[in-house]
């Protein structure tokens, strides 16, 4: 039993979007323009030329939060969206009936109808092709080349994501909204 | 009942009206079923939706079809549940009208919904309890063997004492239902302009606007607008709830629009504020579907019968737009959370606009909701049978 979180120390983020094609390979994910796991954010400069601030550029890494409180789960009628033994929040394609609520109930716009199921899909840290295994690693992360994305386990102090998130401070992404989401931007 | 068969099934007056209704109605029918076939080759790529908007006409017409029902529901209810004489005689074709709208807003769904067999089985062996989808299904489900249940005692075994307890039984499983219904929208945290307790509560407002508007409808086709001395009272105490609901309605959202406007609060003010100034709000929401049947009323001093059948049929309109807006609105801030894409600038409001198979699906269920009406009209006596 773990609970699997990711931390990103976006600052690093090149925005050369291995990692985007690292999922899209681990995963199957279909070449649609809606079929997206994960996705590389762009904030852009700010100021206008000459008089541009470098610093206000940022790339933001991005995926499904695997919220501790996720309103997608709580609002699927026939529990195809679950918390797994790992804290995962993953989809039983032969439940999801396809109703689409859980689309417009996640804040995050993490999920997306999957045309080889039928279903709706989003990430699920890897867990058929890596956690099954017993590895504690996500394509994501393994393929990033800065080192952006910290994978593992919040119940394990000594995990590395433990570690950072007790040494440094992050913000999380529409946490206002109580959905305590397990992916942690560091600052 | 009446005697019926094949031939007398196919046999109707020829009047003008008549002819109309009919070409309507077997228009709208082929083209729901076109648009079933089309969505069975082609499956949801036959429709519009995306992953910023996955919610479109379907979601609109299910909602509107249910609206109906439960609104021709209470509505009856006033009657033959809660005892007002003159309107004990609507009972029979108001329920059957809620039978035959909420079977048209069934035949909706099953073409939205990616799995409607699935739904079935696991709605039982998995119930997702904290979900408004689940509670509504459920509950339409109950009101509709409710419902069905009552029409029976009201139409063929007839029993004032048990289409009353069963009357009972479909008004407070309706309620329930549909006050879910409006909670599928007002429980969404992530969408700010829905997100809140309005809609359960505007759900069941707007369900009674729709059954008064639909009464005068059904009355007005059966009599010509030439009304037996009979219905001329049921029609005025009509006019008078229809305003007073209008009333509370137009003050319901003047509301909703004012908190949502004050403070700016983010997504929640710039949608609101994208909304009314659209088209379909205005023209459609406000002038069809308020203001146009809620001035006959108060300009006639609630003594309009004649003009309010022709006031409802553009209520109605409105009542689709109410609908529309309803899912397109809660749907339209764009979810762009850390997802600007390089160069572009920040995205605008989500487009939308329904596909030739969702029109044919989305309005062909009123073509199933016409074609079952005739058939209850030839099959039973909708009529006020003197029972009361």
């Amino acid at each position: 039993m773990a609970r699997f979180a990711m931390a990103l120390d976006y600052k690093n983020c090149i925005n050369c979007r291995a990692c985007e094609s690292a999922c899209k390979q681990e995963n199957g994910i279909l070449l649609d323009k809606d079929h997206y796991r994960i996705w590389v954010g762009v904030k852009e400069i700010e100021g206008e030329f000459p008089n541009l601030s470098i610093a206000s550029q940022a790339y933001y890494p991005s995926q499904c939060q695997h919220c501790d409180n996720a309103p997608c789960q709580q609002v699927c009628p026939t529990n195809a969206t679950y918390y797994d033994q790992n804290g995962v929040v993953r989809i039983n394609p032969e439940q999801c009936i396809l109703c689409t609520y859980c689309i417009n109930a996640c804040p995050y716009d993490a999920r997306y109808v999957d045309n080889r199921t039928i279903t709706v899909d989003k990430c699920n840290f890897c867990a058929d092709t890596r956690l099954a295994n017993g590895e504690t690693t996500t394509a994501c992360q393994a393929t990033c080349p800065t080192k952006v994305r910290i994978f593992g386990d919040l119940d394990d102090p000594n995990s590395e994501i433990s570690q950072v998130l007790s040494k440094r401070e992050y913000k999380q992404i529409k946490a206002g909204l109580g959905t305590k989401p397990k992916l942690f931007y560091l600052i | 009942m009446n005697e019926f068969s094949i031939k007398s099934l196919i046999t109707f007056r020829k009047t003008p009206l008549n002819l109309l209704v009919a070409v309507i109605g077997a228009t709208l029918l082929a083209s729901f079923v076109a648009g079933a076939v089309y969505f069975f080759l082609h499956g949801h790529h036959a429709f519009n939706v995306t992953r910023q908007h996955p919610w479109g006409l379907l979601i609109s017409m299910y909602v509107f079809f249910v609206v109906s029902s439960t609104g021709l529901c209470i509505i009856s209810s006033i009657g033959h549940v809660f005892g007002i004489q003159e309107f004990q005689q609507i009972g029979k074709r108001a329920i059957a009208g809620a039978i035959i709208t909420l079977l048209s807003g069934f035949a909706v769904i099953s073409l939205e919904i990616g799995h409607p067999i699935r739904m079935i089985i696991y709605n039982v062996l998995t119930p997702g309890l904290t979900s408004a989808i689940w509670w509504m299904g459920t509950l339409y489900g109950v009101y509709m063997v409710f419902i069905m249940i009552e029409f029976f005692f009201l139409a063929v075994k007839v029993s004032h004492k048990w289409s009353k307890i069963f009357g009972i039984g479909g008004l407070l499983a309706g309620l329930a239902a549909h006050s879910n219904l409006g909670a599928v929208f007002g429980f969404l945290i992530s969408r700010p302009s829905a997100n809140g307790v309005f809609y359960p509560v505007y759900f069941i407002l707007s369900a009674m606007i729709t059954g008064c508007y639909l009464i005068y409808i059904f009355y007005g086709f059966r009599y010509r607008n030439e009304y037996p001395a009979h219905v001329i009272p049921m029609l005025k105490k009509l006019n008078k709830i229809l305003g007073m609901l209008l009333g509370v309605l137009i003050f319901f959202e003047a509301w909703k629009i004012i908190t949502a406007l004050y403070g700016s609060m983010p997504e929640r003010a710039e949608t609101i504020l994208h909304v009314i100034q659209s088209p379909t709000f205005i023209f459609g929401e406000v002038f069809l579907g308020m203001l146009i049947p809620f001035l006959i009323i108060l300009l006639s001093n609630a003594e309009a019968i004649k003009p309010m059948v022709y006031a409802s049929l553009t209520g109605m309109v409105g009542i689709f737009f109410m609908r529309y807006d309803l899912v397109h609105d809660t749907l339209i801030y764009p979810m762009d959370t850390l997802k600007r894409s390089d160069y572009q600038l920040p995205p605008g409001f989500i487009d939308y606009f329904p596909s030739l198979a969702e029109f044919a699906i989305g309005f062909g269920g009123i073509g199933i909701a016409i074609f079952l009406f005739y058939i209850a009209e030839k099959v039973f006596n909708l009529d006020d049978n003197g029972h009361y």
